[in-house]
C-alpha cells in the first residue's frame, strides 16, 4: 500500500463511522419516540381477550372490590368496562344510566367498572359525589388500561363477556336501555 | 376580611409558580400545546391541582413527579433523561456531530482533489502554425 492510499482508506473507514453513528442517532431518536407513544398491541376488536389490566380503586368507590382490582378477576362476570374523566362533556350524559344498570344487574353478575382518565382526584370524586356514583371505579396509573384498550377518547365502553372476550366496543355515551340490552345479551348465554 | 376571602386572594407568586410548572407540561388532551397555555377545562383541573399542591407545601419537584407517577411520562414537556428516553436527548447531538464532522470531511476532501489536480490539457489550435509552435514550446 503506498503512502497516498493509507490516509485515503482511513479517510473512507471515518466517512462509514460517522454515517454508522448518524445511522445509530436517527434509530434512537425513532425508538424513543416509539417508547413515549407506546401502545402495546392492538385495540381489542369483538372477540379477542380483553388484555388484562390491575388498577387501583378510589376509596369510597370499591363496591366491596379489594383495594387494587384485577379484570381477569371478575372471570364469569358479565364486565362493562366504562372509560370517562370528570371534563368529559359526553360521560355526564350516561353516569346515571350506568349507575342504575350498575344496581339493577350487579346481584346477576354484572360488574360495571369505570376507568377514569387523565382526571384529577378532587374533580373525580366531585364528580363521582355528584353523580352519587356506587359502582367501582378507578384510576388509569400512568394510562396504563387506556393504553391496552388503546381508547381513543372518553367515554368509551367495552362489554366482556364472562369468558373475559371483548364482544363490544361503543365510542358514545349509552343509554340505560342500551346497556341493559347488551347486558342482557351477554347474560343469556 | 372574611377568611374566605383571605384565601380567595390573588397571589401573584403563587400564579408564578403554577404558571411555571404548567409550562413544564403538556395539556393531557390537546397534542402538542402546552399546559400553561391551555384553556380547556381538563387543563384548568391540572392547574388546580398544581395550585393545591404547591399551597399544600409540595416542592415543585414533587408535583411533576407526582403528575409524572399518575399520567406517564408523556405528561412532561421534555422527556425524562433516564432509561430508553435518555437516547432522545443523546441521539439528536451524536447525530449532529457525525453529520458536521461528514460535511467538514467532505468540504477537506473536495479541496485536497482540487489542489492536486492535473493542468488542463492545451487547447490545440486550428491554426497548422500556431498548433506546431504550440507542440514545440511544449516539447521544450
Amino acid at each position: 500500500m503506498t503512502a497516498q492510499t493509507q490516509p485515503a482508506a482511513r479517510n473512507r473507514k471515518l466517512l462509514i463511522g460517522l454515517a454508522v453513528v448518524a445511522v445509530v442517532a436517527v434509530a434512537g431518536l425513532f425508538a424513543a419516540g416509539m417508547v413515549l407513544s407506546a401502545q402495546p398491541g392492538k385495540r381489542p376488536a369483538p372477540g379477542s381477550p380483553a388484555p388484562d389490566f390491575t388498577m387501583p380503586l378510589y376509596e369510597g368507590y370499591r363496591a366491596g372490590f379489594p383495594e387494587t382490582i384485577r379484570l381477569s378477576d371478575l372471570r364469569g362476570n358479565v364486565v362493562v368496562l366504562n372509560f370517562w374523566a370528570s371534563w368529559c362533556v359526553e360521560c355526564v350524559k350516561e353516569t346515571d344510566a350506568l349507575e342504575a344498570v350498575w344496581r339493577e344487574y350487579k346481584d346477576r353478575g354484572v360488574v360495571v367498572l369505570g376507568v377514569d382518565h387523565l382526571d384529577t382526584e378532587p374533580a373525580a370524586r366531585n364528580y363521582l359525589e355528584g353523580f352519587g356514583v356506587t359502582f367501582p371505579n378507578g384510576i388509569d396509573v400512568q394510562q396504563q388500561v387506556s393504553r391496552a384498550y388503546r381508547i381513543t377518547g372518553v367515554p368509551e365502553t367495552f362489554f366482556i363477556d364472562r369468558q373475559g372476550v371483548v364482544r363490544r366496543t361503543v365510542i358514545q355515551a349509552l343509554s340505560r336501555a342500551e346497556l341493559a340490552a347488551e347486558i342482557e345479551v351477554l347474560l343469556a348465554e | 376580611m372574611s377568611r374566605a376571602a383571605v384565601a380567595q386572594a390573588p397571589d401573584p407568586l403563587l400564579d408564578d409558580r403554577v404558571h411555571d410548572l404548567a409550562k413544564q407540561m403538556n395539556c393531557p388532551t390537546c397534542a402538542g400545546r402546552n399546559l400553561a397555555d391551555c384553556p380547556t377545562d381538563t387543563c384548568a383541573q391540572w392547574k388546580d391541582e398544581i395550585r393545591a399542591q404547591i399551597e399544600a407545601g409540595k416542592s415543585e419537584r414533587d408535583v411533576l413527579n407526582y403528575f409524572q407517577d399518575r399520567f406517564g411520562p408523556t405528561v412532561m414537556q421534555e422527556p425524562p433523561r433516564e432509561g430508553a428516553l435518555l437516547l432522545v436527548w443523546i441521539a439528536p447531538v451524536a447525530g449532529a456531530i457525525a453529520l458536521v464532522s461528514a460535511g467538514v470531511w467532505a468540504a477537506r476532501r473536495a479541496s485536497a482533489r482540487k489542489r492536486l489536480s492535473p493542468m488542463p490539457p492545451a487547447i490545440v489550435s486550428e491554426d497548422p502554425y500556431v498548433a506546431a509552435l504550440e507542440e514545440q514550446v511544449r516539447q521544450s
